[in-house]
């Protein structure tokens, strides 16, 4: 590796910070080790050093860069709006050139196959009910056995599906389906002609997989119909398509993405009332970063939840739990460190349950012992289908 | 790939790191200059080892091997200091308290707490909130700044004015002395006799020791609070307002004023229902027992009509939320306008503030500058923005030179060279404009008595030190300013 | 740009300080004795004395060193204003504030520390020195302020000082009883005084009106009923740290919240930590170092 570089961050961007520090308190990693060079403003001094200093990229540059759990927390906190998450996926996929193995290609190139993620899991899942597999220490949820067909109910609305999620947690997709469908709306499915969204790809700045998975999702959810995530990482990337392919196509796709929350909320009246006694359940909701901080769309969690149960918030400023899609694995002691702040709020709250938009903060939660669902899976158990 | 080593075989390393932990002492060229500023304007300090001490025991052994190897110490907090007090001058060994955040003890009876220095300002009023207690001391950086540095600048804030800044609110810090003891100034429950050394401590700039513990005093939360929004068609009638308010034997918990740019831009931002037409506003708060608060939040709308003023008074506390949100996203408003500002800190005798802030407007227009007010009027605290890109040719002499001009304007008219943000690097070679050196010498002779082979982050404050090539090394700082 | 101008009769107080001999300023002789007796020969200076500036918008008010402070507090009464000072017969400015101690009611008014905002004094070496400055925020340089409150006029000699002025409240009312004196101040909301003799406990309620009466209304309903005023303080000041159990001998009066104690039996001090006495010295070394300035007196030894 050559020592002097440029990381390819727009110069605009890098320069836009003026290190007032109001992002510190916002960055988990910050919050944990209370060291500058694992804050954002750190990390743009480090990164123009790199760019603009012609510092060499060593271990303390890898180190800053590698330990951001790219939550984004620090851009809604920004006083002069610095794009800290572009200038982060940047600065990865330079990284990502200069590596010359890097197993993460290998491992998220498997999320690009539907088959050969479905065979994996399935090894996976036998693994652990054989306990060969030390799933605790892996971070891994339960992995269902088998797997029950989702059906096409119509074409009003997609269901974007993705990978990961949709082989481990496809019961949660079930129940956001039965939801959106008593909401009035018909339901596409992309089935395996999408897969994976790009997102961790995409972190891990492995951009040409992550541009070849945006085009192929774009092609198999065609048309005008309103495409709803319940995954608010996947949610964030496939509104970020625009931005990133730069194409009219892409910027068009990229208008019809909603979280599904949001698509719920605008539709409350028309979904079923309440089961009786779901206000004797406390909940709290868990925003994950990529819905509050990126999509900026967490409040319609709490307005389709509330006539449903008692929701309560946390009170931590909608600070990372440390999940951030593969980084539980990458850097397990951080991820830990960060959710220990986590579930101190989650204490304090009282609540009974988690509620979490995003699959990724719930396995890391639930690694933890706390009890956390979908939104969506609380709404389809207290919903009223009867009336 | 290939990665360059990035701890060499510095002796002072290797006598901190037998303090503390390798992974506590920080000593790479990127971890050092990433440590080489602060929130303010200048960039490139140079640091020497970062060290991240968890204990007092550590932050004297940090402070022992520096003194062994003749190195100077530079203390740090959260590094949102606007003045460059943390800026490290000739690689200094730099003792951050971050990582020394707890709340140590609370008696909620006495209203008082023992806290680490690194903990943050809010994060001590929301642990305190459940016993129905706050820190009063709130300056705008209060989600990130830490407690220490709110010792070591005299930190203030909006609700500064009827409370008193941060020394007021400090009973005892402990403090860890360059001669590597630990000593307690003051006292938590009962008072110190002798000098207090405890208030001299305070606002020290980093400059007499390090903060390894503070005792802080408590406040209440009211039980009644009104907050007033005014509206005036001229900056003058504003300034009288303020004034008038004070004359009348009104002490508001805060008064905050912003002019017509700001209002402009806060309303674009987030839509705090300020009046875009006004030429400024005056956001006023009461706050105690109802009937008094009732009586003066009356009578501050009185005084605003009679100067034709137009009076707006949160009807609850959403109202009260989205106000105070207007005045604290001023600088994420201004982003909009120019890419880069230069904030001011200077005060003015509070009759003043109106004949002040006309000058300033002169001032900026001389300078071909924009300029925006946002700033705490009841105390006559202003706190002029510069806007500016500083991709511009020439453009930072300007900024200096119209920066000067206000300040010799502010003391001309009886005022002093900070409120609340310090003096650093800042403002270190204006201080001739302030003190005589009879003056100066005492406050040199008191560094002295603390620290007296000035080893505490050396080349702050007084304009004398022995540092003046590395501040002159600094960036963004034009010739002259320093001359 | 020069420096602050110092008027002819601080010049003339400069002057008669010089920078030769021991000498000491004297006021109102109200607390002479504090901190240990003056040295004997010493040559003794008044400091200038009269109000020398006030706008009652500002909320400060400019005065000699020299002036009572009865004085002082009928020019602010006229204006609706007080300072924050103990308004002892006899005593005056620069007496109270190098003594230090906190007036009664400093639980709700504050210390009196925090009162000086400028100060005007004479080093030991006869120059004129200006500590702070006039506005009511200033973080212009070292708090050399707090410094002289309570140094006995050991560091140097105050001839002029600027303090922050309040509003006179328009309520006040003094209340006794046999109560809880934290019970009391846990309900109450911000009594300016509450004292305590280890039986009984006297409140006092400042501010507006109706709020005094709402808040005498929750004391009497913890047991306390209307009284003329305080009771007398014993002489001598302990820090509440030393309270025991059973309180300390002869009688004693604390004053809640402020870390003061008075008793009427003189009480050894706790000893100072030796860190903290070589500050002392090395202060006095600084700014004292013929040890010319008030000698006899040690701050160490005030109470």
């Amino acid at each position: 590796m050559s020592a002097r570089a440029s990381l390819g961050i727009d110069p605009e961007e890098l320069a836009s910070c003026v290190a007032c520090g109001l992002c510190l308190p916002h960055c988990p990693t910050f919050r944990v080790t209370g060291e500058e060079w694992a804050s954002p403003r750190g990390r743009i001094s480090a990164m123009r050093q790199v760019q603009d200093q012609g510092a060499a990229i060593d271990q303390a540059f890898l180190s800053s860069m590698d330990t951001c759990v790219q939550c984004r927390g620090c851009e809604p906190a920004c006083p002069s709006g610095v794009p800290f998450g572009s200038m982060m996926e940047a600065t990865q996929a330079e990284l990502a050139r200069r590596r010359r193995v890097d197993w993460r290609q290998w491992g998220f190139r498997v999320l690009g196959h539907p088959w050969l993620l479905n065979l994996f899991s399935r090894g996976l899942a036998v693994g652990q009910r054989l306990r060969l597999v030390p799933s605790r220490r892996l971070g891994l949820p339960k992995i269902p056995l088998r797997q029950h067909r989702l059906r096409v109910s119509g074409d009003d609305v997609w269901l974007f599906t993705g990978c990961v999620m949709d082989a481990w947690q496809r019961s949660t997709h079930a129940a956001v389906k039965r939801v959106v469908e008593a909401a009035g709306a018909g339901v596409a499915l992309p089935g395996a002609a999408a897969g994976c969204c790009g997102a961790l790809s995409l972190h891990a700045g492995l951009e040409g997989h992550s541009r070849a998975l945006a085009v192929r999702t774009m092609r198999a959810l065609e048309g005008s119909a309103p495409i709803l995530v319940d995954s608010a990482g996947c949610g964030a990337v496939l509104k970020e398509y625009g931005k990133h392919l730069g194409t009219p196509a892409a910027v068009a796709f990229s208008k019809r993405v909603m979280d599904v929350h949001e698509w719920l909320a605008a539709r409350a009246d028309r979904l079923p009332s309440a089961l009786e006694g779901g206000q004797d359940l406390t909940i709290a909701v868990h925003d994950p970063c990529h819905l509050r901080h990126v999509q900026r769309a967490h409040q319609p969690v709490t307005e389709v939840l509330t006539p449903f149960a008692t929701v309560v918030a946390l009170d931590d400023d909608g600070l990372c739990c440390g999940a951030g899609g593969a980084y539980a694995a990458m850097q397990p002691e951080l991820a830990a460190a960060i959710r220990e702040r986590k579930l101190e709020a989650i204490r304090r709250s009282g609540a009974d349950i988690v509620a979490s938009a995003n699959p990724g903060c719930t396995i890391h939660l639930a690694n933890a012992g706390v009890a956390v669902r979908h939104p969506l899976e609380i709404v389809d158990e207290m919903v009223d289908y009867d009336h | 790939m290939r990665l360059r080593r990035t701890t060499g075989t510095d002796p002072l390393v290797e006598d901190l790191c037998r303090v503390l932990p390798a992974e506590r002492v920080r000593a790479a060229p990127l971890e050092r200059s990433i440590m080489g500023r602060d929130s303010s304007i200048f960039e490139g300090g140079q640091a020497g080892p970062v060290c991240f001490p968890i204990s007092t025991e550590e932050v004297q052994g940090c402070v022992d091997a520096a003194r062994r190897h003749g190195r100077a110490v530079v203390p740090r907090g959260a590094g949102t200091g606007l003045a460059g007090g943390a800026v490290p001058l000739d690689e200094p060994v730099v003792v951050v308290t971050t990582k020394m955040n707890r709340l140590v003890s609370l008696d909620a009876d006495q209203r008082v707490a023992w806290v680490q220095p690194g903990m943050i300002n809010l994060d001590l009023s929301r642990a305190v909130a459940a016993h129905g207690l706050h820190f009063a001391p709130d300056p705008s950086s209060q989600q990130v700044c830490s407690l220490g540095g709110n010792v070591g600048t005299n930190a203030g804030g909006p609700h500064c004015l009827a409370h008193g800044v941060t020394s007021a609110h400090v009973l005892a810090v402990e403090v860890v002395l360059m001669s590597g003891e630990s000593v307690v100034l003051g006292d938590a429950d009962g008072f110190a006799p002798g000098l207090d050394l405890r208030g001299a401590y305070v606002g020290s700039e980093g400059m007499m020791g390090i903060t390894t513990a503070v005792a802080v005093r408590l406040t209440p939360n009211p039980p009644a609070v009104q907050t007033i929004l005014l509206a005036f068609d001229t900056v003058d009638a504003a300034a009288q307002t303020v004034s008038a308010v004070i004359a009348d034997g009104i002490v508001p918990a805060a008064i905050e004023m912003m002019d017509r740019n700001i209002i402009w831009a806060v309303e674009n931002f987030v839509g705090a229902g300020f009046p875009t037409d006004a030429a400024a506003v005056v956001i006023v708060e009461v706050d105690g027992l109802p009937g008094g608060v009732e009586a003066e939040a009356d009578r501050v709308g009185e005084l605003a009509i009679e100067r034709g003023g137009r009076v707006r008074r949160a009807a609850d506390d959403q109202e009260r939320a989205l106000l105070w949100k207007g005045r604290k996203s001023a600088f994420g408003a201004i982003a909009q306008i120019k890419p880069n500002y230069y904030l001011h800190d200077t005060v003015v005798p509070r009759t003043r503030l109106a004949e002040v802030m006309n000058r300033v407007y002169e001032i900026v227009d001389e300078h071909d500058l924009q300029v925006m007010n946002v700033f705490h009027a009841g105390d006559g605290n202003l706190h002029p923005l510069l806007l500016y890109d500083r991709r511009e040719p020439g453009i930072m002499a300007r900024v200096h030179a119209a920066g000067s001009a206000i300040i010799e304007a502010s003391l001309a008219a009886g005022g002093v060279l900070s409120g609340e943000h310090g003096i650093g690097i800042e403002k270190r070679d204006f201080m001739q404009l302030m003190f005589s050196e009879a003056d100066l010498d005492a406050q040199s002779r008191l560094r002295r008595a603390f620290d007296p082979d000035e080893m505490a982050n050396p080349g702050k404050v007084l304009p004398t030190g022995a540092s003046c090539a590395d501040v002159n090394a600094l960036e963004k700082v034009p010739e002259g300013v320093w001359g | 740009m020069a420096s602050r101008e110092a008027g002819e009769e601080l010049e003339s107080f400069a002057a008669e300080v010089g920078s030769g001999g021991p000498v000491a300023v004297v006021g109102g002789r109200t607390r002479w004795e504090v901190g240990g007796a003056c040295q004997e020969e010493t040559r003794l200076v008044r400091a200038p004395a009269g109000v020398r500036g006030f706008d009652p918008a500002d909320m400060t008010i400019r005065v000699g060193a020299g002036t009572p402070v009865t004085e002082l507090d009928a020019v602010l009464a006229e204006a609706g204003q007080r300072v924050n000072l103990p308004l002892l017969p006899g005593a005056t400015v620069g007496g109270l504030l190098a003594v230090g101690r906190d007036d009664v009611h400093a639980l709700g008014r504050g210390r009196l520390r925090d009162a000086l905002l400028e100060a005007v004094y004479v080093a030991d070496d006869g120059r004129l020195v200006t500590a702070g400055g006039p506005t009511v925020k200033n973080v212009s340089g070292f708090d050399l302020c707090r410094l002289l409150v309570g140094s006995l006029g050991t560091l140097g000699l105050v001839g002029e000082v600027i303090l922050r002025t309040w509003p006179r409240p328009l309520g006040q009312q003094w209340l006794v009883g046999p109560c809880d004196p934290v019970e009391l101040r846990r309900r109450l909301f911000s009594p300016s005084s509450i004292l305590w003799d280890g039986h009984t406990v006297w409140v006092h309620l400042e501010g507006h009106e109706s709020d005094v009466e709402a808040e005498a209304e929750l004391a009497r309903s913890l047991g306390c009923s209307p009284a003329d005023g305080p009771p007398p303080l014993p002489a001598h000041r302990v820090p509440t740290g030393e309270l025991k159990a059973d309180g300390f001998p002869g009688s004693y009066l604390v004053q809640v919240g402020t870390g003061s104690a008075y008793v009427s039996e003189p009480f050894p001090l706790p000893e100072p930590d030796p860190a903290v006495v070589a500050l002392h010295q090395r202060l006095k070394a600084q700014f004292d170092p013929g040890g010319r300035l008030n000698p006899g007196r040690d701050p160490l030894a005030a109470s």
